[in-house]
């Protein structure tokens, strides 16, 4: 039971996204997809929560297929994610941003295939035990454009969870948190990690990344260079050249962030490099 | 303590009742006033229907008036001699809704992936069409000369003869389609339609079905303009095209946007004052549309979010009144 | 057959091209403030009555040439209507810009009525006799019968559309223009004086209207208070057709539109049998333009929005 990626390619006009990526995430992990900048992270959540098609290829969610169906079914199956910019309903407030969720559930017989009618005391309960959950609840009626950037973060997450989705992308979870922020982040993340459901992220922090995965899959130019557990990660050569270029041009970054290294790893690279 | 109590409830039941009084009353003016009354009844109906796709759901429908038409021309066609066919009026105005909503829905379903202001010219288009349809369609609509002597409506055999008969009909059509709205509103429904308005592709990522979100905004807001279109028609007992043009639905946009985009309280303050000010200007003679002109792009200006502020709706009237009633200890 | 064809080819062509002015008005002002400016007909309506007044004046003082008499009053009528555009966007648009879409489309309807009923109290409602700018004498091309008048609008209406696209193309304050439609906010943290730019729009927009207006009241005759509002509708309909925002595509829309309308007026009755008349020939031109939205959702020219380049979140 599992999410599948097989031969999944995508081409912009002629510019070839990701090439012929084959990924099974299994139930019960956090995975993490990094790579640099202009790897296709980003194009493989999107393909795989159906905001973009994929060119070839099949993405499936046990047995269904998941890559011919339109955005809002890929949803209803049970795929939620998060985005890479907040993407909140600003003039709503917090619990009705959770509410929103349980729309389709909500509805009639008639309008809604499968499952029973949720009633308006189910989905206050589960929209407030999850806010609980989330250290939301002081803030349930504020509206969510005035929370602060770091709360808003925490409330998309909550979107992504409360429906219990059985497979959660998560897209930069931790960008534009600051370091206590992001800490906090990973210990949430990793405390949603149950055995009926993946959690995909993806992430620019190393440190968030090796300190919650289960596997870390990298890529680099559409292709999946390299899969394994964090501590392989951070060891394989490829990756490193992928990252940072090749041994010498890397002699000369260690150069320049001699001294200037707080955290170990690879993050400290990759930020010079970013940068 | 007990005292102010006292008077605070005193002083609600009495503006309560004025108001109540002051609507009952209107039929006491001339006739004059009462067909202005009867004005603003329809219009603010309109645009609490089509508020709903506007204001809730963000969507722009320039051509909103084109279900009205469908109603009007419903009743035309069933309760005339044009077709010889004369069905009782409470039955016409439950078609004159379906058909308005089935209309909204045959518009919807090609358009609704369209965005912003290209939906807009659609939907303008589509009343457009409808107008000149209606206008050259001799045989079925007699063209520009309309259809007239069109049926007396009957409520269980009481006829409606007067504009007051008409105020009243109008008075308790606005109580149940605001009251309705408002309900609409608050459910997961209304809460489905501001999270379109603010983010569709975010809500299509939490599964919701966004083009049956839409069309459903699209077929309550054309049956709300197709029944209105059906009682219109029945109180002038005289339908043409001429009633139903670009500018006709321009005007209930305007109503929603100078009241106050989304908000009840706001769209009948922009009725009333819309529907009089035209009225009120009579004595400018000729200047009256340059005037009227003036003062829209000067209250927009100086009021851009509208007359009504946001936070003064209908849910905050009605807390109001709760407070006021059932925790009397607060201030 | 042949002659019959070029007529309505040449025809089309001219209307086409008082659509094509008419809608640069629209999708520039579109462009770079997302604004369905409803006034914009209104600029094309006031045209051919400042032109009829200026000619009056300096008919008044005499002494000039007829040919220079009219060579001034177009100009002084593209400049005077680009001046009072500039003067509406400044008073009845600006102060709006922070307050969504719908409010300043609600303030450009109240200056469409107020301009249109300037005219109405100060001139009359009725129709008023708009007097031939080029004498309007049929010439015999290729065995058709074609006006002066048609050829003279088509020759204007091309050097405009020319002269717009090498001053936005070529100049400094062109690119402006382009800069700011691309993204208000990086032009204008890029130093670019957007509001230069914007007045530069209501400048040119509204002078090109009223150049339509003068072609459309040369070419019928006549003139009246209501012909901004009829004809700036169907302009709109064309930038749309074209892809509104784009310059290219409201010129290819206006000659589009033109042709949807001459040949539908023409050959719907014969095609349909005489079941659908003339009077369709508007119900034809929306229904195209529904078409066209259907499989290019974004116009002809437009650019196509997808939901990962959806910058704005709100449409409304």
């Amino acid at each position: 039971m599992a999410l599948t990626l097989e031969h999944v390619s995508k081409r912009f006009g002629s510019l070839v996204a990701i090439k012929d990526l084959s990924l099974t995430f299994e139930r019960g992990a956090i995975y993490s997809i990094i790579g640099p900048n202009g790897a296709g992270k980003s194009t493989v959540v999107n393909m795989v929560a159906g905001s973009y098609t994929v060119t070839s290829g099949v993405i499936r969610l046990d047995a269904h297929v998941v890559s011919s169906l339109a955005k809002h079914q890929i949803a209803r199956l049970g795929i939620s994610r998060t985005y890479q910019n907040l993407r909140l309903f600003d003039g709503m407030s917090v619990l009705e941003n959770l509410e929103v969720c349980f729309f389709t559930d909500s509805l009639p017989g008639l309008f809604r295939r499968g499952g029973h009618r949720m009633t308006k005391v189910e989905r206050l309960k589960r929209c407030h035990a999850c806010l609980h959950d989330f250290n939301l609840a002081d803030v349930a009626e504020n509206l969510a454009g005035d929370l602060p950037y770091g709360r808003q973060k925490v409330l998309e997450l909550a979107r992504a969870f409360v429906t219990d989705a059985p497979v959660v992308l998560l897209d930069e979870p931790a960008a534009g948190l600051n370091h206590t922020e992001t800490k906090e982040m990973a210990r949430r993340i990793a405390s949603l990690k149950r055995s009926d459901r993946a959690i995909i992220l993806v992430e620019h922090d190393m440190d968030l990344v090796m300190s919650i995965s289960d596997r870390v899959d990298v890529l680099n130019h559409g292709e999946l260079l390299y899969s394994g557990s964090p501590d392989a990660v951070r060891r394989n050569e490829k990756v490193q050249e992928a990252y940072l270029g090749t041994a010498a041009e890397l002699d000369i970054v260690r150069k320049l962030t001699e001294g200037r290294r707080t955290s170990g790893g690879i993050r400290a690279h990759a930020g010079v490099v970013r940068h | 303590m007990g005292k102010s109590v006292f008077l605070r409830r005193t002083g609600l039941i009495v503006t309560l009742l004025v108001c109540v009084a002051l609507l009952v009353k209107v039929p006491a003016l001339p006739p004059y006033y009462v067909r202005v009354a009867d004005s603003i009844l329809i219009y603010i109906i309109l645009a609490v229907g089509l508020n709903i796709v506007v204001g809730y759901a963000g969507l722009l429908d320039l051509g909103f008036i084109a279900f009205y038409a469908v109603g009007a021309y419903t009743y035309a066609f069933l309760a005339s001699g044009q077709f010889d066919i004369h069905l009782p009026f409470l039955i016409i105005l439950l078609i004159g809704a379906g058909t308005g909503a089935l209309a909204g829905i045959l518009l919807g379903f090609p358009v609704l992936k369209l965005r912003g202001d290209y939906l807009a010219i659609v939907t303008l288009s589509f009343g457009e069409i409808i107008r000149i349809l209606i206008n050259n369609a001799d045989d079925l609509t007699n063209g520009p000369q309309g259809i007239a002597a069109l049926d007396r409506a009957r409520i269980f055999g009481l006829p409606l003869i007067s504009p007051t008969n008409f105020y009243f009909l109008l008075l308790i059509l606005t109580i149940v389609v605001c009251g309705a709205v408002y309900f609409m509103e608050r459910s997961i429904l209304g809460k489905a339609w501001r999270a379109l308005r603010e983010d569709q592709d975010a809500t299509r990522g939490l599964g919701i079905n966004t083009t049956g979100l839409k069309l459903a905004a699209f077929a309550i807001s054309a049956a709300i303009g197709g029944a209105t279109g059906v009682i219109f028609s029945a109180f002038q007992r005289f339908v043409s095209p001429e009633s139903f043009t670009f500018q006709e639905s321009l005007l209930v946009v305007l109503i929603i946007i100078i009241g106050g985009v989304g908000n009840i309280v706001g769209i009948a303050a922009g009725a009333i004052l819309l529907i009089i000010l035209p009225e009120v200007l009579h004595f400018a003679a000729q200047y009256r549309l340059l005037i009227y002109g003036l003062v829209l792009v000067v209250v927009i200006v100086l009021r851009p979010n509208g007359l009504i502020p946001p936070a003064f709706n209908l849910g905050h009237v009605i807390r109001k009144i709760q407070a006021l009633w059932l925790s009397p200890s607060n201030t | 057959m042949l002659d019959y064809l070029l007529q309505q080819v040449i025809f089309a062509l001219a209307i086409g091209a008082i659509y094509g002015l008419i809608a640069l008005g629209y999708t520039m002002v579109y462009g770079v403030m997302r604004l369905i400016n409803f006034a914009h007909g209104e600029f094309f309506m006031l045209g051919p009555y400042l032109f009829t007044f200026t000619m009056a004046a300096l008919l008044a003082l005499g002494g000039l040439p007829p040919l220079v008499d009219t060579i001034v009053a177009i100009v002084v009528s593209f400049v005077a209507i680009g001046v009072l555009g500039i003067a509406v966007e400044r008073f009845a648009y600006r102060p709006l810009r922070a307050y969504g879409r719908l409010a300043p489309m609600l303030s450009a309807l109240g200056m469409s009525i107020v301009l249109q009923n300037a005219i109405r109290v100060t001139v009359g409602p009725q129709p008023v006799h708009f007097p031939a700018i080029v004498p309007n004498s049929p010439i015999e091309m290729l065995g058709g019968m074609v006006t002066t008048t048609q050829l003279g609008i088509l020759a204007a209406a091309v050097v405009l559309m020319a002269g717009l696209t090498a001053f936005v193309n070529g100049t400094r304050i062109g690119i402006w223009i382009r800069a700011a439609s691309e993204s208000w906010t990086t032009s204008s943290l890029l130093g670019i004086r957007v509001n230069r730019a914007v007045s530069l729009i209501f400048f040119i927009g509204p002078g090109l209207g009223a150049m339509a207006g003068i072609m459309y009241a040369s070419y019928y005759g006549i003139m009246q208070p209501t012909m901004g509002s009829a004809v700036g509708l169907k302009a709109f309909t064309a930038a749309i057709l074209g892809g509104i925002g784009s310059i290219p595509g409201a010129m290819l829309g206006g000659f589009l539109l033109g042709a949807i309308e001459v040949f539908g007026t023409a050959f719907l009755p014969i095609v349909s049998g005489g079941a659908v008349g003339t009077e369709y020939r508007d119900v034809f031109a929306f229904a195209v333009l529904i078409l066209v939205l259907l499989f290019k959702p974004a116009g002809l020219l437009g650019e196509t929005v997808t939901e990962e380049t959806v910058v704005a979140k709100k449409d409304y």
